[in-house]
């Protein structure tokens, strides 16, 4: 049952998208969530939506797939954009009953929050689908190595990071085991009030905290074994490396930015 | 001297207070392919951690190469001459991708970047993974990962590779592989090889056997020197191959460590004169057994994993079982057969996707609902159980199932004693915590667990995996009894030919989701060209006697244990 959670959303391909190195990925997507903030007009918004479709396009990620991650998110849009349509002061009243008002603004604003907020969460989606779970920790340890000098434990933190993610799936798979070993002794983990709920977890908990424990001082032993010694000195056998198509995409990238400014000039 | 790679002086180690190691002086000679035998807590490991100073001793001395382990500053050198490669093979993979784990070693030690790819790839190629390389790690074999762990350590390029019980959590695919690969590198790359482990079948074709004993090396010798000494290998809890037990029965030179050998010894025998053919009397033909009842049928029994994705697999392809009340049966069948998902649906923990289960004639999905009770009534054992144990005292984890039988406090008490004694358990352990217990003992808790929920039909999936040869007699022993005694049906799912030649009284093979054949002992171990077709051993002295029919004895193959084996040769010569 558990086998079933997707973890890591990526989805493995050979677009140029996913070619890319996953610092560039990092920096543009930050960029583009900046720009998405900095549209005041419409024509500000047609741009970013054009330009994340042509990514989506160029991904080779089907756009259900994207639809599909933003389920959960489903409510939050709805709560953000009735906010905004009651909570908008001023401008040109449409409808008002009782303490809530409606006005244009307050619609254009709704509906311009819903748009930043979709276009937001697909464009991130689309990173984390295009790029490795380790390729994304390795770019952030590349790109934080500057706060080395202000003494951020960076190597230790990203170690952490991709070693949390080598054991994500020996976890569940252990979870699910112990689940069957105590279902097998007559526990029941499905019903009963809250309380009895977290009370009937223990048997599951308790084994799974201790295996954690146990496979967290072997790993350690096996890796002082193997010659760690923290960051110091220690090379990578896969450097990243930035290539043209990523000269490339930073161009396009600036390009996109200037676009969107300018059109902060334009008549609303 | 100066083929001399390991030397060890007067090695002592205290672990928690007790004396694990009580002076240990041996030396490894470079190429050398050494194991190193004792059963669970006999030091050998804690022996092997002091060879790459994982472990510093607290008396004497440790030199690598040359080099003292109790020096700090040795210590980057000796760890990159000395690879290890250890018992769970979950936890030494550090990375998620194959390639990226096996150069980890090589970017501790700042090896240039261009250089390691090199190093990973011949290192996987050695270990014969190339294909692998840039596959996820948790998806492998268990034999996989520990190929991977090897190719790791190569990649450092080390003098020696110590091998701690890595072998000891596989079946016997991986195990075979791993000793494969190990032999190879031995050979073609000369590196020194040191074999940690309780199975004597993996040190018969070692150069060196050392067997260690409460922190002793008992005997050091090659393997046929090691192994004429019986007693003294019973004594240290870890019984002799089957060829020697087999040539000790008849009478004839311990040193037979292989089929083959023991095979030519007693034909040797024969021809010789010393033991002289007798006339046969006609074989007895086995028959199978009828039985009028049944606790456990499935019929057309089918699973698939992943219904309706692209990753549906068919794990049960339509199996028709029938499990006599009252008997010892056994499951055999190798990794990925189906057996686990089976039994699994014998309680119902799993639902079948199609077919039907019946628990003494009744379907226990029959209402669509799983019928109450049902997980009491046939118990269910997982593999290495002793993981599932989370109280403060074994007393009250054994308590755990029948509480959840909602019993009188009374009831539980008397049965909590009663699985207890079944499994061996001393009393006074009762009210200790599970985690302060030793492995064997912990793993006695968890099966009195189940026991304590008095089930009609006990399963246990590889109750034995990774305990040495007298912690697992002591189980199945304590099985068997309990299983006279309490006249239950009791399952054992094992990869083990021996335990089940030993004690399961009808076997079913499964194979590929399916059961492929089922019946008395005696008419299955008579198919053993299927058996191995399928990928299962037979019985080493299974194998001896069909050697001899090879050689012209005319002996009746379907024999399986020491005794019966030497019954059968008698019956033709005299010895």
């Amino acid at each position: 049952m558990l086998k079933n959670i997707t973890l890591g959303q990526y989805f493995p391909g050979n677009s140029i998208i996913h070619r890319l190195d996953p610092r560039t990925k990092l920096i543009l997507t930050l960029v583009y969530i900046v720009v998405l903030f900095m549209c005041t007009n419409p024509s500000g918004y047609v741009i970013c939506l054009i330009v994340l479709c042509a990514c989506i396009a160029v991904s080779q990620i089907k756009p259900k797939l994207i639809l599909r991650g933003m389920k959960p998110l489903i409510i939050v849009i709805i709560i953000t954009g009735l906010l905004n349509v009651f909570y908008t002061r001023g401008g040109t009243v449409l409808a008002s009953f009782w303490v809530l008002t409606i006005t244009v603004e307050g619609i254009r604003n709704a509906i311009f929050m819903t748009l930043r907020i979709l276009m937001l969460v697909s464009g991130t989606f689309l990173m984390t689908y295009t790029t490795s779970p380790l390729a994304l920790t390795d770019a952030m340890e590349s790109l934080m190595n500057p706060l080395k000098k202000i003494k951020m434990p960076v190597h230790e933190l990203s170690m952490m990071m991709s070693i949390a993610l080598r054991f994500i799936p020996t976890l569940i798979e252990e979870t699910d085991k112990i689940m069957s070993a105590q279902k097998a002794r007559g526990a029941d983990f499905d019903s009963g009030n809250i309380l009895q709920k977290a009370k009937a977890l223990l048997p599951l908990l308790i084994p799974l905290f201790i295996s954690a424990f146990r496979r967290a001082d072997e790993l350690a032993v096996a890796m002082e074994a193997r010659g760690y010694h923290g960051g110091e000195g220690r090379t990578k056998m896969k450097q990243l490396r930035y290539t043209a198509s990523d000269a490339a995409a930073f161009v396009s990238g600036a390009a996109f930015t200037a676009a969107v400014i300018a059109t902060r000039f334009l008549p609303v | 001297m100066d083929n001399i790679l390991i030397k060890t002086e007067n090695v002592t180690y205290t672990y928690e207070g007790e004396p694990a190691l009580r002076g240990i002086s041996l030396s490894f000679k470079h190429g050398e392919f050494a194991a190193i035998l004792g059963h669970n807590g006999s030091g050998k490991s804690t022996f092997a951690k002091t060879l790459n100073a994982l472990n510093i001793p607290g008396g004497g001395k440790v030199w690598v190469d040359g080099l003292d382990t109790s020096v700090e500053e040795n210590i980057p050198k000796i760890r990159a001459s000395v690879g290890m490669v250890f018992q769970n093979p979950d936890n030494q993979i550090v990375a998620s991708i194959v390639e990226d784990d096996v150069a980890f070693g090589c970017e501790n030690t700042g090896v240039d970047p261009a250089e390691i790819r090199g190093r990973v790839d011949d290192a996987l190629e050695a270990v014969r993974m190339s294909a692998f390389k840039t596959h996820a790690t948790h998806q492998l074999s268990g034999g996989q990962k520990q190929r991977v762990a090897i190719a790791g350590a190569i990649a450092a390029r080390p003098k020696c590779i110590v091998l701690d019980e890595s072998t000891a959590m596989l079946d016997p695919r991986g195990r075979a592989e791993v000793l494969e690969v190990a032999h190879r590198l031995n050979k073609e790359m000369g590196i020194t090889i040191i074999l940690i482990t309780h199975h004597m079948r993996e040190v018969i074709d070692a150069d060196r056997v050392i067997v260690f004993t409460d922190g002793f090396v008992l005997a050091d010798g090659t393997p046929q020197e090691v192994f004429v000494n019986t007693e003294i290998l019973d004594e240290a809890g870890l019984g002799v191959p089957d060829t020697v037990r087999l040539c000790e029965e008849l009478g004839l030179p311990l040193d037979a460590l292989n089929i083959d050998d023991c095979a030519e010894q007693i034909i040797g025998a024969v021809n010789s004169g010393a033991m002289s053919v007798q006339s046969a009397d006609e074989a007895e033909q086995p028959s199978d057994a009828v039985f009028d009842r049944y606790v456990l049928e499935t019929t057309e029994l089918k699973h698939l994993y992943s219904p309706d994705t692209p990753f549906e697999t068919e794990a049960l392809r339509g199996i028709d079982f029938k499990l006599p009340q009252g008997i010892f049966a056994g499951i055999i069948g190798h990794t990925g057969s189906g057996k686990s998902t089976f039994i699994q649906h014998l309680n119902g923990l799993l639902k079948p996707s199609s077919g039907r289960i019946l628990l003494n004639a009744e379907d226990i999905w029959g209402g669509g609902k799983i019928m109450p009770g049902v997980r009491g009534k046939v118990g269910l054992v997982f593999q290495y159980p002793e993981y599932q144990l989370f109280e403060e005292t074994c007393a009250k984890d054994i308590a755990f199932g029948p509480r959840n039988l909602k019993l009188s406090e009374a009831e539980i008490a008397e049965r909590v004693t009663e699985a207890a004694k079944f499994v061996g358990l001393k009393p006074d352990l009762l009210d200790k915590s599970p985690f302060a217990l030793s492995g064997g003992e912990k793993r006695r808790v968890a099966i009195a667990g189940v026991i304590a929920m008095r089930p009609d039909v006990l399963i246990l999936d590889e109750p034995t995996a990774g305990l040495d040869p007298s912690g697992s007699e002591f189980i199945l022993e304590n099985l068997r009894e309990y299983q006279l005694a309490t006249g239950c049906t009791l399952v054992l799912v094992t990869h083990s030919m021996e335990e089940i030649a030993e004690y399961a009284d009808i076997i079913y093979v499964f194979n590929d989701g399916n059961i492929e054949f089922s019946g008395a002992k005696e008419t299955i171990f008579a198919r053993s060209g299927r058996l191995r077709e399928i990928g299962l051993d037979i019985p080493e002295v299974t194998q001896v006697i069909l050697k001899l029919r090879e050689l012209g004895l005319p002996v009746n193959p379907s024999v399986y244990t020491v005794k019966k084996a030497a019954e059968e040769i008698k019956r033709y010569v005299k010895c």
